[in-house]
């Protein structure tokens, strides 16, 4: 297939993003990637898609279809979603030929949703992926965030077999096991898993910023570490004791105490989570966090 | 304080896991050339036989990250795996290291930290950048940014802690200096370390395979740009 799509209007930081960059770490590169895995994976799933997605932010995005036909399949939050300007149901699938056009607008909830579609986004792979690495600025177009007048191609590509998706939780506090610098904070882990945090309006691809009216960090001293690998859903105790969740742009390493770090099972509900809301805290053991992602209860 | 800077003494490594998918293995809670010795020979340990579900593994400043996937290996398996290989294995068993000679312009514009550098540890900025050339250093770790190397160490003398305030960005080829370390960003990056100087030499090439050329334990010595 071979079809292009120009973009019209681009909400804050949409990126291309793909599976990741994995292996990368040694070379000081965080593998970037989807926020939200499992939403990745249904909008490919939907769409029959290869590799390679638009990753949308709050404020959706508009375009047209300027080479069709094609196929889009869309899933993550919940986003309002016109073709042509006729509503249609999120998540779901559209066949699309050359004129159309969509918008993708906020819906009821959801930081981030994906965009995919039957044909491969031709852009170069970097060190063998299009992700977008918005803190290295690799990957996608030019290492940037998409913008309005942004025209994309579509090639052929192969779309990949997919083992059924593990059913998410989608309530509850969120899970996390101990992190590296757990003992350091001995007075404060009790009231980490009992108090209700908020997610701050200060979140990206990067870190997600955690309100803390409670106070459970505000008289935590912990004087400077060595620093040490961090990776995804490691949150991080700030000087000033600001908490930080660490997200799919992270820093390869860092040199703040990390009290916990949250499960693969949960990482993809914590980043949907909208400024405001209230998160707590839970915390289990390795062994069943892996029992999750096998799908056992 | 004790520093564990003999090199012959075995350091006790602690296993930890890092969330679901991955386990840290530390040689150290403080920065010293024994940690930092052990973490490297792991590493390339690892690198040379690798072991059975581990899909990364890194080397940091005293640690070695192993990502593994959780659905082909068991959690307690590994941990018992890694004991054994960190059992069997011999701190001074690295081979030698590759040597990179870096030529720095230092001072000036693209040094703006240097006097203030020099004049803290009470030296001219001539004598410090002789000083500072002279340490027989070595890559200790890639880290923070994409080719970003943190080198060392310098002799207690020329100790310096970071600035207060961090700058917001300093251009790829920055030559930092703090902790006892010599840095060198690959990137544009923000950073708390006293600018000294600059490089042509970048340690980070996304079009290459691999994207860097540093390895940690590699050698590198300074020396001033022609």
């Amino acid at each position: 297939m071979s079809g292009s799509l120009l973009i019209t209007r681009a909400g804050p930081l949409t990126t291309i993003q793909d599976a990741g960059r994995f292996g990368m770490l040694a070379h000081g590169i965080s593998a970037s990637g989807p926020m939200d895995r499992a939403a990745y994976d249904l909008a490919g799933r939907l769409a029959m898609a290869p590799p390679g997605t638009i990753e949308i932010t709050t404020a959706g995005l508009d375009f047209r279809v300027e080479t069709g036909p094609c196929v889009l399949g869309f899933a993550g939050g919940a986003f309002t979603v016109r073709h042509n300007g006729s509503l249609f149901e999120w998540p779901g699938k559209l066949a699309l030929k050359s004129g159309d056009t969509i918008s993708v607008s906020p819906g009821p909830s959801g930081n981030y949703g994906y965009l995919r579609f039957d044909g491969r986004i031709d852009v170069p792979a970097i060190m063998g992926s299009i992700a977008t690495n918005s803190r290295a600025r690799l990957g996608g177009l030019e290492g940037r965030v998409l913008a309005a007048g942004d025209r994309l191609r579509l090639i052929d590509g192969f779309a990949p077999e997919l083992s059924p998706a593990p059913a998410g939780i989608v309530e509850g506090p969120i899970r996390v096991v101990w992190g590296l610098h757990a003992d350091l904070f001995p007075t404060v882990r009790d009231r980490f898993v009992s108090t209700p945090f908020k997610i701050s309006s200060r979140l990206d691809r990067m870190g997600v910023r955690l309100e803390d009216p409670a106070g459970v960090f505000a008289s935590s001293t912990i004087l400077s570490l060595v620093s040490d690998a961090v990776l995804p859903g490691d949150i991080q105790i700030l000087g000033d004791g600001t908490p930080i969740v660490l997200m799919r742009d992270h820093q390869p390493t860092g040199g703040y105490p990390r009290i916990a770090t949250i499960i693969t099972a949960d990482l993809d509900r914590f980043a949907q989570m909208r400024p405001g809301s209230a998160v707590a805290f839970a915390s289990v053991s390795v062994d069943h966090a892996h029992h999750l992602l096998r799908g056992q209860p | 304080m004790i520093m564990a800077s003999d090199a012959n003494t075995l350091v006790q490594p602690t296993i930890m896991p890092l969330g679901d998918g991955a386990l840290l293995v530390r040689f150290g809670d403080t920065l010293s050339e024994a940690a930092n010795s052990a973490a490297i020979a792991f590493a390339r340990s690892l690198a040379d036989v690798p072991l059975a579900g581990v899909v990364e593994s890194v080397p940091n400043l005293v640690s070695v990250l192993l990502r593994y996937d959780p659905r082909s290996v068991q959690l307690a398996q590994l941990s018992g795996e890694v004991r054994l290989r960190l059992y069997a294995r011999d701190d001074a068993a690295l081979p030698p290291a590759a040597h990179h000679a870096i030529a720095v312009t230092f001072g000036g514009e693209a040094g703006p930290d240097l006097d203030a550098v020099a004049s803290s540890l009470r030296l001219t900025p001539e004598a410090f950048v002789t000083a500072h050339n002279a340490s027989a250093l070595r890559v200790l770790a890639t880290g923070f940014a994409p080719g970003f190397v943190y080198c060392g160490f310098h002799p207690p003398e020329l100790q310096l802690p970071r600035r207060a305030e961090v700058r917001a960005s300093v251009p790829a080829g920055s030559v930092l200096f703090a902790a006892g370390q010599t840095a060198i960003a690959a990137t544009a990056i923000p950073t708390g370390w006293h600018v000294i100087g600059t490089t042509t030499f970048r340690n980070f090439d996304p079009q290459a395979t691999p994207p860097t050329r540093m390895r940690a334990g590699d050698a590198i010595s300074f020396e001033p740009a022609p």
